[in-house]
This record gives C-alpha cells, sequence and structure tokens, in this order.
C-alpha cells in the first residue's frame, strides 16, 4: 500500500517486500488452521473479506479527505478504479465495464499481489490457490463501496495469473 | 477567533449521533442536541438540491442568537458546528479552517483499528476529545 497519499509530506516509508510478504502471509495463516471442509475454507474466506472490508473502510475516510462529493455510484466506482487502487497498487485499474444497470467488472491485467506468484501444474490449480488471495482485495473493495454509502456484493475471479476480476454488484435499495 | 463556539457535533452515516460537545455555559445540553436534529433536515435538503459538490455546506440557518453551519464528508458524516450570533461576519474560510480540524481528527480516528465505525455508538476517545477542545479555545 502506496503511502503516496496517506501521509503529505512526512510521510513514513514502507518496505514493498516486507508488505508483500506480510499480505502472503495472512492469507496462509488463516488457511492454515484446519481447512478440512468447505465450510472452514468459506471461515477463513469470510474472516480474510471482513479484514479487507475494515481496512477499505479506514482508507477511504482518508483518501477522500480532499475531494469533492461524488455525484453518483459511477463516480463512486470509477474513483475505486483511479484515485483508490493507486493508494493500495500504485497503478489503475485496466479496464471498467458495466451494464448500466448496477454491475461493474473491473479487471487488472497486473494485479500488484499475484505479479510475483507462480505456480507449477494445471492452470486450473494455479487459479484455485490464487482465489483465496482475492478474499483480501474483494472486501477492501466491498469497504470502500460501503463507506461512500454503496452496498455491493464483491466477487473476484482469476483466469490466469497475474490478471484478475473484481465483479461488483449493487445490492437493489 | 472573532466568535464563540457554541456547541459541536457529529452526525453519523445513519444519521446517528456520534458526538455532541456543549461549549458553552449559557445553553443547555439539550438545546444541542435539538439543534443538531434540526440541521440534519437541511443538511439532506442542501446535498439533494445542489448541484455544488463542496464538502462545506456554509450557513445552514441563524435561530434567534445562534448562527448554525453544516460539512459533510464523502462518507455521509456530518459535523455541525453552532457559533453566537456576533455583529463581525463569519467568514466562510476561517469555518471552513474549522470543519477541517475536525474532519482530520475524526479520519484518525477512524483510523484506529480499536473504533468499529459500523457500531453507530458515540464516540469515546481522549485523542479526539481533545482535539475537539483545541478547535473550540482558538
Amino acid at each position: 500500500m502506496a503511502t503516496a497519499v496517506l501521509g503529505q509530506d512526512e510521510r513514513p516509508l514502507v518496505a514493498e517486500a516486507s508488505l508483500d510478504f506480510l499480505v502472503v502471509e495472512m492469507v496462509d495463516l488463516m488457511h492454515r488452521s484446519p481447512t478440512d471442509t468447505e465450510m472452514d475454507k468459506e471461515a477463513a474466506y469470510f474472516k480474510l473479506e471482513n479484514l479487507g472490508y475494515q481496512l477499505g473502510m479506514a482508507m477511504v475516510e482518508r483518501i477522500t479527505k480532499d475531494r469533492p462529493r461524488f455525484l453518483d455510484n459511477l463516480d463512486v466506482v470509477k474513483f475505486i478504479c483511479k484515485d483508490f487502487w493507486i493508494a493500495l497498487f500504485k497503478k489503475q485499474i485496466d479496464n471498467l465495464k458495466t451494464n448500466h444497470r448496477g454491475v461493474y467488472v473491473l479487471t487488472d491485467n497486473n494485479f500488484r499481489w499475484f505479479s510475483r506468484m507462480s505456480g507449477d501444474g494445471a492452470g486450473a490449480e494455479i487459479s484455485r490457490q490464487a482465489f483465496a488471495h482475492l478474499a483480501f482485495p474483494c472486501g477492501l473493495i466491498r469497504g470502500a463501496l460501503g463507506n461512500l454509502g454503496v452496498t455491493t456484493v464483491v466477487i473476484g475471479e482469476v483466469s490466469t495469473i497475474p490478471q484478475c476480476t473484481f465483479q461488483i454488484k449493487i445490492a437493489k435499495p | 477567533m472573532p466568535f464563540d463556539v457554541v456547541c459541536i457535533a457529529v452526525i453519523g452515516k445513519m444519521n446517528n449521533p456520534l458526538y455532541i460537545k456543549n461549549c458553552s455555559s449559557t445553553y443547555q445540553d439539550l438545546k444541542c442536541h435539538y439543534i443538531a436534529h434540526t440541521s440534519i433536515d437541511l443538511v439532506e435538503e442542501r446535498i439533494s438540491t445542489t448541484k455544488h459538490t463542496d464538502q462545506y455546506l456554509g450557513l445552514l440557518y441563524a435561530m434567534e442568537e445562534l448562527a448554525v453551519f453544516g460539512y459533510i464528508t464523502n462518507t455521509r458524516v456530518k459535523f455541525i458546528i453552532v457559533t453566537s450570533l456576533q455583529d463581525v461576519a463569519i467568514k466562510d474560510q476561517e469555518m471552513k479552517n474549522l470543519f477541517r480540524k475536525i474532519h482530520n481528527s475524526y479520519v484518525s480516528l477512524v483510523s484506529n483499528p480499536f473504533y468499529n465505525p459500523d457500531s453507530h455508538k458515540p464516540i469515546v476517545s481522549a485523542n479526539f476529545e481533545r482535539a475537539m477542545a483545541e478547535v473550540t479555545a482558538t
């Protein structure tokens, strides 16, 4: 998570490598608790998602501090694609698609937390393993949108790393 | 500062009271609650009717010898400052600076992992309390 937006001048520096390790280890830790049944796996996913949610909430409070108010949902989603993603990963979302009925698909062609991952085995197996690492960023997006007044469901998807997509469904009020 | 702050209120995104501080000795606490409640409607009206997207909403209304100012964050948290009316005009810039200070300390509060923004409970924080005292003291 880049500090460029967070602190202004006396910004604390973050070692990127340690941060990446921390994020990877966090996912691993959650899944190291017994995950024999499908239910345990879901619980681990849910815990990570919730962590992301909390962080997303707090972060958005900070980065929208000097921003004019949002006019509509598309405005908010655009903010996620640009400012929020830059604050997190120093890059923008590469592609945003919408059906104009409350579904947005965000594609990141080089997701930072996947960019240093590799695996052996079939593509499907790698995608399955990488999917566990999407719980946290999904929560981040949900938390950010939630705090901005947009209730959503966010689902992540990996086809081939390091590319991934996030599907945002806005809950009907 | 050429004016006195009578009351500071922080209202959550669900219009739940988060923090109300009465800084005067002349008014009762109830009066502050009453003003905070009234201003919610005015804030709502202000953001639905105007196209301009500044977080600072300006003077909401004046009542008897009190003036009420509003501010809304992107996350729908409202800050209300009540001042006593005086002969000198209150400059928007001064007001904005006050709101900015409140906003900054609110952001620090939310960034505290021990604070749960979904709890809708009134703010209990020594740091926030201290920051508010500073705002009213200047």
